[in-house]
């Protein structure tokens, strides 16, 4: 049996890999980027959201059941170029460092992920211009090294604004949909904050609360606990105060309905997911269907979501849409599996 | 004991017409209207949502209120362009009828609130429909609000532009300072010579922006009488709206005759002059 | 921070979508064209002898901008009270050898009155924006819009005739009605964006050095908050994280940009709060504006690109005094600094004595002997008082033109314009937080 070809090192393709091994395939897992882990390892996260363990210990983890693994080959710096159907699987050539390569598989999973949003493109917050506006990825990345400073004098930050749905729900950067984590891991980043360095204050900025389901908890505990404190109402601009040396908020407290002007020395934006530019490619080179986001479409979506109409092709993780790491790594299980079950056939 | 027994009972301070109208205007403390303006309140309430550019319009909201974020008009009144929006969108004849009598007109129209709508709602746009409404009604608040403006609308109406350097007058600008109405005080001429200092020949004019050709005028009046500009502004003031008509009628009979005398000029040409009767 | 492809790279990806539908927004560009075979309208085309000069909009799509064969569409507040605007534009124009026209023979948009007092409908300013359109196209120059409100409503009334049927049949009526009929510009090009256009020509004849000098730049929110997408972005000017003109010009011509933290509000003009509610216009303008440009930025001039900016800010200052605060901050269009650096007379042709606060300390900073231009023109109105003729910028109109709006019917040749590329030279100019 040809191995399966996995697209994609994040946590879907982890686990799709792993799993495979698990049922004694072999997967030829490929990841375009220099190391295995996806957006967790690239931006640093921090703790996972909610149940509050470090992403390297979840990483890990996943990382274990590949990295060393004799059935599972894994090719970093490496793209998948060009794809012919070779019934019952695939004739792919891959572009790794040493120039084009052709490998028989006999069956794809898909696990392409997404890109954080460019918060350069929501141009009222000076992203990219105001060096104390930081994209949450970055935040992620100065908790975990527990050095939480402002980039533009190196001092830590007193006041700190968390604004939601950066790039999400919002028709005027072309993404009116949810990204699913945007609450959860700005409040977990408050909490995180404050227990560390109670000195500082927290406020997050939103239009809803959206931790849904368990995740609730962590919401309240953030506000009976660690004492951060929520204001409905979106940041419509920021631009400098004092001189430059602090950021000015600028929104409506929508409760109380009026405009707000608030100071703060650090405003961190949860920008949100947009479909990965793996994800673009692999669904121009399989001819996959997608929809008005961007993100590829399985063929049903409520029933299987793993299945992308094709046979022997299967989906797994953000690639279908924003999605948490729990959600792809069962994803990833599962199109393993729905994949094991073509090749043996 | 019972805090609802404190409350008055309600029938008792109503008159048989009062007692007839829905409780909710009491409780939610608003003031009465009378039967003639509620009958009005809910026509302008269907003419509203009959309006084409409504449901284009107002699509939705989810409350962020970046909208209100930018709005200079909500710094300094009791307005914010999320509370339009969502009287547009929720709110009934009689939460409609209070703001088109004086909400409406602090908007200033910079379209910050448009720029900045996540949810792709023209907010200045749907403004600007209730405004439209409460002008084609002639209602009372609204007449006295546009009191101010009827020197202007003369002139952007029988002549096509909106400011005459003859506006700016130091009694009326006096809070603009001695040099921006170009006071002879300053400069020791007169308004028609200052402007005669302006290198363009067009502009050498106290009495509009710009000197206007009569075809031009009556071209734009024509489009005033055919998309029931001129019908609007009778709603609004009638008498004004005569007047209009009058000057436009005298500047009808200068294009005539001079059509006589530039004759032979004009035989010579082609396209609109030539076909157009003004 | 930010490295130039990264940011062209971010203006590229910039999309929006459109209302409703939740579709990214398309280019009425095309839609024009698709309407124009169906016969449905005209394309007022730039054409080669219009020497366009290629920018980018919003979302990184190109703008053609014609920078000769000019039709001026006048703003009716800026002749009515800051008359140096546009008796600047067309000296710059004389300076740089461009050919426009210059006409009686043109209305108002009636936007300003619109947004002031709803006393005319969408139909109306539609009609009254095709029928300006056509007498352009009928002159074979092409249409220059000098207002921020009449470019953002010319924006709008173009959008609304492409993708309104009923709007457009009713326009055509009316327009057919006075012999005329329904052409839309393939662009709607405003002034600021020629003076962008023409940088490089404005900076070849600079003469004075403005490099000492600090100025706050107000957007005019109808430039860019209404159609958003055919503002014109360029990554020079903040990252491309806002509009490209009027900022640019002054980088080009070395002055120091300085940024303040109200930037994005509007300058309180309000269309109709400028006539009756002038206590909240001066309000808005001093506090939001006009104080944080001094105390933040340490401005010598505040520079905008549109009439009802340009007369908020200046004149609402004035009236400060009664309160304790005397800025006198001096407020320019960008095309009055550009003459004025290339050595216009201040007051015959930037007429800044119509400017309620003194700009003779800008003047000063810039090098211009003021005094002596002073003493020159009131020699000048003293002739005028007796009698002398007017000197004058371009031939003036002929008796005839007073009351018809005559067409010259140029014949026009049908060639595809040969497009150059502009982007903003930051020059010696800087732009400081």
């Amino acid at each position: 049996m040809n191995p399966v070809l996995v697209v994609g090192g994040g946590p879907a393709g982890l686990s799709a890999a792993a799993e495979l091994a698990s049922l004694g395939a072999e997967a030829l897992l490929v990841e375009k980027e220099g190391y295995l882990g996806g957006n967790p390892k690239r931006w640093h996260y921090s703790l996972l959201a909610p149940d509050l363990k470090p992403a390297e210990e979840v990483l890990g983890d996943l990382l274990g059941k590949v990295e060393g693994n004799p059935r599972v080959e894994v090719r970093l710096g490496t793209s998948v170029t060009a794809v012919d159907p070779a019934p019952p699987g695939f004739r792919v050539t891959l572009q790794g460092g040493k120039g084009p390569e052709g490998r028989e598989v006999s069956a794809v999973i898909l696990a392409t992920g997404f890109d954080h949003f460019d918060s350069r493109r929501k141009f009222e917050y000076g992203y990219g211009r105001y060096p104390d506006v930081l994209d949450f990825k970055e935040l992620e990345g100065m908790i975990h090294d527990d050095k939480v400073l402002r980039p533009s004098d190196g001092k830590p930050p007193k006041r700190i604004a968390w604004v939601l749905c950066v790039g999400s729900r919002d028709l005027q950067v072309g993404n009116p949909w949810c990204c699913r984590m945007g609450c959860v891991v700005s409040i977990k980043q408050a909490v995180e904050i404050r227990q560390k360095h109670p000195e500082m204050e927290a406020f997050v900025y939103y239009m809803d609360i959206r931790t849904y389901g368990l995740w609730e908890d962590l919401y309240w505990k953030s506000m009976q606990q660690y004492g951060v404190k929520f204001i409905r109402g979106r940041i419509g601009q920021i631009t400098l105060a004092e001189g430059g040396k602090r950021l000015l908020a600028t929104g409506e407290d929508t409760l109380l309905s009026r405009p707000t002007e608030v100071p703060f020395d650090m405003v961190v934006l949860a920008s949100g997911m947009e479909p990965g530019q793996g994800t673009k490619r692999m669904a121009e080179l399989f001819h996959l269907p997608v929809g008005p986001e961007g993100f590829i479409t399985p063929k049903i979506s409520d029933i299987n979501p793993v299945d992308s109409g094709v046979p022997g092709l299967y989906l797994a993780g953000a690639a279908t849409g924003p999605k948490a790491i729990p959600d792809s790594v069962t994803e990833g299980m599962g199109a393993a599996l729905r994949a094991y079950q073509h090749a043996r056939r | 004991m019972s805090v609802v027994a404190h409350l008055p009972h309600r029938s008792l301070s109503l008159t048989e017409e009062e007692a007839a109208q829905p409780p909710s205007m009491e409780l939610t403390g608003r003031r009465r209207m009378s039967p003639a303006d509620r009958g009005l309140s809910q026509t302008l309430y269907e003419e509203f949502h009959q309006d084409p550019r409504y449901h284009e319009y107002v699509l939705g909201c989810l409350n962020c209120g970046e909208c209100t974020t930018g709005c200079p008009a909500a710094r300094f009144y009791d307005f914010s362009p999320r509370e339009m929006l969502q009287i547009a969108a929720t709110g009934d004849a009689t939460t409609l009828w209070d703001a088109l009598q004086e909400k409406i007109w602090s908007c200033c129209q910079c379209y910050t609130c448009n720029m900045r709508c996540r949810f792709g709602n023209d907010i200045a746009g749907i403004i600007s429909v209730m405004r439209e409404l409460s002008v084609r009604h002639g209602l009372e608040a609204t007449r006295k609000t546009l009191a101010p403006f009827g020197r202007s609308l003369t002139l952007l109406m029988t002549v096509g532009t909106q400011v005459s350097a003859d506006m700016i007058q130091p009694d009326f600008f006096r809070d603009w300072g001695p040099f921006a109405t170009g006071s002879d005080q300053v400069w020791g001429v007169s308004p028609e010579v200052m402007r005669k200092a302006i290198p363009l020949d067009v502009l050498q004019t106290t009495r509009s922006s710009w000197e206007v050709s009569v075809q031009t005028s009556l071209e734009l009046f024509r489009i005033y009488e055919e998309t029931g500009v001129l019908d609007m502004l009778r709603g609004l003031d009638p008498d004004l709206t005569e007047m209009l008509v009058d000057i436009i009628e005298e500047r009808r009979e200068e294009f005539r005759e001079a059509r006589e005398k530039y004759r032979d000029e004009l035989i010579t040409m082609k396209g609109p002059v030539a076909s157009f009767e003004g | 921070m930010l490295n130039a492809a990264e940011i062209k790279k971010v203006l590229e990806e910039r999309t929006q979508r459109q209302r409703g539908t939740g579709k990214k927004v398309t280019d009425v560009r095309e839609e024009m064209l698709r309407l124009e075979e169906k016969g449905e309208l005209l394309i007022h085309r730039i054409r080669p002898e219009n020497r366009p000069v290629q920018m980018q909009t919003l979302f990184g799509w190109n703008k053609k901008i014609p920078t000769d064969r000019l039709w001026h569409h006048k703003s009716c507040g800026q002749c009515g009270n800051i008359p140096g605007y546009p008796s600047s534009l067309l000296w710059v124009m004389n300076q740089t050898g461009r050919r426009y026209l210059n006409e009686p023979h043109q209305t108002s948009c009636t936007a300003w009155n619109y947004h002031g007092t709803a006393t005319s409908n969408p139909v109306a300013l539609a009609a009254v924006a095709a029928r300006n359109f056509h007498r352009a196209y009928e002159t074979d120059h092409f249409p220059l819009v000098h207002c921020g409100t009449s470019f953002g409503d010319y924006k709008e009334m173009r959008k609304l005739l492409v993708e309104n049927a009923e709007v457009r049949h009713k326009v055509r009526e009316v327009l057919r009605g006075m012999g005329r009929d329904l052409v839309l510009p393939e662009e709607i090009v405003h002034y600021s964006e020629w003076v962008q256009a023409m940088a490089p020509e404005i900076v070849a004849r600079r003469r004075f050095d403005v490099s000492a000098v600090v100025a706050t730049v107000h957007e005019p929110c109808h430039y860019y908050k209404m159609v958003p997408e055919d503002a014109v972005y360029d990554e020079a000017v903040y990252g491309g994280q806002r509009p490209a003109v009027p900022t640019g010009i002054l980088l080009s011509l070395g002055a120091r940009v300085a940024d303040y933290s109200t930037w994005y509000d509007c300058c309180g003009f309000g269309f109709r709060h400028i006539l009756s509610e002038r206590e909240f216009s001066r309000s808005f303008a001093n506090l939001r504006k006009i104080r944080p440009m001094v105390e933040e930025a340490h401005a010598d001039v505040a520079i905008t690109s549109d009439t009802g900016c340009v007369t908020t800010l200046d004149k609402s200052q004035w009236i400060g005094k009664a309160h304790g605060q005397s800025y006198l901050l001096p407020v320019l269009a960008d095309v009055q600094f550009a003459a004025l650096a290339m050595g216009a007379h201040p007051y015959k042709i930037a007429q800044v004595h119509w400017h309620a606060s003194p700009v003779d300390h800008l003047l000063e900073k810039m090098g211009i002997d003021w005094r002596s231009a002073k003493n020159e023109f009131m020699e000048y109105l003293k002739a005028l008082k007796n009698g002398t003729a007017p000197e004058l910028l371009h031939a003036p109109r002929a008796e005839i033109e007073q009351y018809f709006a005559i067409n010259k019917g140029q014949v026009l040749p049908v060639e595809e314009p040969s497009v150059a590329s502009a982007s903003v030279s930051p020059g010696n100019g800087r732009v400081s937080s």
